[in-house]
């Protein structure tokens, strides 16, 4: 077979297809899958709705690109609107427009899910080689802390502070090569410097015989419990705004690897699984807070995200795995930093006027999976997701800490962006945060990592596939992205999902027979 | 943005109330509502919601102030209209429900006999200042809009020069 990357929004439409495998998807998991795969031998189809834009396509605007490299042109959220639900439409998937931060899963995450949820053979011990073939398949790295280009003054402002307190920080691993700075990473590198699955896995997986096909929506999934699947797919438009016409890819194995979200809803609208498809969705929340020093931070150009601060993090809790919370740094273009300042009309441009002096983190905290995904008779996605007061609480010691590391870096403001804004310029000012009732859409949260919502679990019982991901109820419809994580596998779910990516393949292949 | 605004059993609320009180008030809150301007080559928003989108544009970015320039300068409820005619109709229908909403929100929320686009613009800032902090039907409706606005001002390269931004770095196809 060749390989070959397929622009369905282009006519003549192709007629049905055949392989061996399809997936769906062609982020962290579909590519690395197909990769495998292919280079296995096997016959390997990829669907991705979204298009192919690299390079000097990834026009570094805010307008064009939410709209082209996000899922729902970056609209998707949660029901109440309260959570905005971040999820790469392009092929390559989150890896084109993350900020390329290579947080391993923890030894400590992979022992909680063998003690609590029963996943006996995810050791570390046999999840080891897959996790260093993902680092490798990264170039794994950690950014040279001294070269002021990249390790940008956001992000030595956020470390500043952090050693001032005498907590626990790093600069974290990433994978760039050549990165120059530019500072876009969250709406794509056009000097195509990110080694993820685009430029790695896809070229790879093409070259071994898979075929990719972009504008290519799944829709549904027919005759799981059967030999031969059938997956429907509309055709989309250029800009992937409307469906234009309809195929059938036809496989004997079909796997899910388009985001924790995205699969699961492919599976409730084929309705395919069983009662835990759909729940046990985390979205691990990002809040953000910005500070002002008093100085110029410009903070949009660098590495956005390289240092964390882990001082409150565990990985080896006995309840939850990953757990309390860590800060990074960020930094972000003009049109999404206006839409997450509270202030409107003068007050907001002024406010917009003092952009380059705006240093940024967010607060991530890892959550209980207790989201759900639902899709409505007329086809429509809901997302529901509610803050529990345990996170509250957390959000609140979070915000703290971060406020706190900020005036230890010499901030004269810091302001958790939520409506009404509360503003702290010393520590007199930090019970302020104990009173920020978190409120739905009141905050600006994001969610960057979901996952959840098609568990794996040993029994039929407690989740929705077993420990290989298959499906249960069908024969080889399986799920190789983070939607089958029980709990939340690492603050930052790339290098995670290609880990298991890679492990989950092998496994296939060593069933699989030719 | 895209985002479910609010949920069918809240918004029937919300509309049976606004529809109980247009019934009572008939012709009249039409009247109060008044005539707005004819616009042409609009793809799925009324005038009236052109108008309302129009006027909360001008409210959220006045000419003047920190730096030159505002929603004067550019058709932001078109760049909208476009948006939304490319969207998913229940999105399409969530976000026009929510215009039309914040249009009669003077009368619906705060009991004043006007509509969002009769009040002064500073009235106007102020009326959805209370959105961002009010019910939370209020609030995903700001949210909603609020987000789209922001990000189209903002995303032009006319603005960058007055908030520091020195724009793409890398020559990159005109979007």
């Amino acid at each position: 077979m060749t390989g070959a990357i397929v622009d369905l929004s282009r006519r003549p439409a192709p007629a049905d297809l055949t392989a061996e495998i399809c997936i769906v998807g062609s982020g962290s998991a579909g590519a690395t899958a197909a990769w495998d795969l292919a280079a296995a031998g096997r016959d390997v189809v990829v669907l991705e709705e979204g298009g192919d834009t690299t390079g000097a396509r990834l026009t570094q605007r805010d307008g064009r690109m939410y709209d082209q490299l996000y899922m729902d042109r970056a609209g998707r959220a949660t029901s109440d609107l309260s959570v905005s639900v971040l999820q790469g439409r392009v092929l390559g998937g989150g890896g084109v427009i993350n900020a390329c931060d290579v947080v391993p899963i923890h030894d400590g995450v992979l022992r909680h899910w063998q003690r609590r949820w029963g996943l006996s053979d995810w050791s570390p011990e046999a999840l080891r080689p897959f996790r260093d073939r993902a680092l490798a398949d990264l170039s794994a790295s950690r950014p040279d802390a001294s070269d002021e280009t990249l390790f940008n003054k956001n992000n030595r402002i956020l470390r500043r502070g952090t050693e001032a307190l005498g907590w626990r920080g790093e600069v974290m691993l990433h994978n760039r090569v050549g990165c120059a700075g530019v500072g876009t990473c969250l709406i794509g590198c056009p000097l195509d410097a990110k080694r993820n699955p685009r430029f790695v896995a896809i070229p790879a997986a093409v070259a071994a015989g898979a075929r990719f096909f972009t504008r290519a929506r799944a829709v549904r999934i027919e005759g799981a419990d059967g030999e031969t699947k059938t997956v429907r797919v509309r055709r989309l438009d250029a800009d992937g705004y409307r469906e234009q016409g309809e195929l059938a890819v036809r496989a004997r194995v079909v796997i899910l690897a388009a985001n924790a979200v995205a699969s699961a809803q492919l599976l409730l609208r084929s309705g395919i699984g069983n009662a835990h498809v759909g729940r046990h969705l985390s979205l691990q929340p990002q809040l953000p807070v910005v500070a002002w020093l008093g100085e110029e931070v410009r903070f949009f150009r660098g590495i956005p995200q390289s240092w964390a601060v882990t001082q409150f993090e565990e990985q080896d809790h006995p309840e939850h795995g990953w757990w309390g919370f860590r800060v990074e740094a960020i930094g972000a273009t003009p049109g999404i930093v206006a839409s997450i300042l509270p202030a409107l009309g003068a007050a907001g441009k002024a406010q917009m006027r003092r952009y380059p002096q705006v240093a940024a983190a967010l607060c991530l905290l890892p959550d209980e999976p207790h989201g759900s995904v639902e899709v409505e008779r007329s086809g429509r996605l809901r997302i529901h997701y509610a803050l529990a007061d345990e996170q509250r609480r957390r959000y609140r010691e979070a915000a703290k800490a971060a406020a706190r590391i900020y005036l230890a870096a010499g901030a004269r403001e810091v302001m958790i962006s939520v409506v009404p804004a509360v503003t702290v310029r010393s520590e007199a000012d930090l019970a302020r945060i104990d009173a920020i009732p978190f409120l739905p859409a009141t905050v600006p949260f994001i969610s960057a990592h979901q996952q959840g919502g098609v568990r794996m679990a040993p029994s039929e019982r407690d989740g929705a596939t077993d420990p290989e991901g298959r499906v249960y109820g069908t024969r080889d419809v399986l799920v190789f992205d983070s939607g089958g994580y029980p709990t939340s596998a690492s603050s930052h779910t790339m290098a995670p999902i290609m880990t298991g990516a890679h492990y989950l393949s092998a496994r296939l292949l060593a069933r699989l027979p030719r | 943005m895209s985002g479910p605004i609010f949920s069918r059993r809240r918004f029937l609320g919300i509309s049976l109330t606004a529809g109980g009180v247009l019934l009572a008030g008939g012709g009249g809150l039409l009247w109060l509502r008044g005539r707005a301007p004819r616009v042409l080559g609009l793809r799925c928003l009324t005038a009236h919601e052109y108008r309302t989108m129009s006027q909360l544009a001008l409210a959220l970015f006045p000419e003047g102030g920190a730096f030159p320039g505002g929603a004067a300068e550019v058709d932001l409820a078109r760049l909208f209209d476009g948006f939304l005619a490319d969207e998913p109709e229940w999105n399409r229908s969530d976000l026009k429900k929510g215009l039309v909403l914040l249009e009669y929100g003077p009368l619906l929320f705060e009991r004043r006999f006007a509509t969002f686009s009769h009040l002064s613009p500073e009235e106007r800032l102020r009326h959805f200042e209370r959105w961002t902090e009010g019910s939370l039907v209020r609030r995903q409706v700001a949210t909603a809009l609020r987000k789209f606005l922001s990000l189209v001002f903002y995303d032009r390269p006319e603005v960058w020069p007055h908030i520091g931004y020195d724009g793409p770095l890398v020559e990159g196809e005109r979007p």
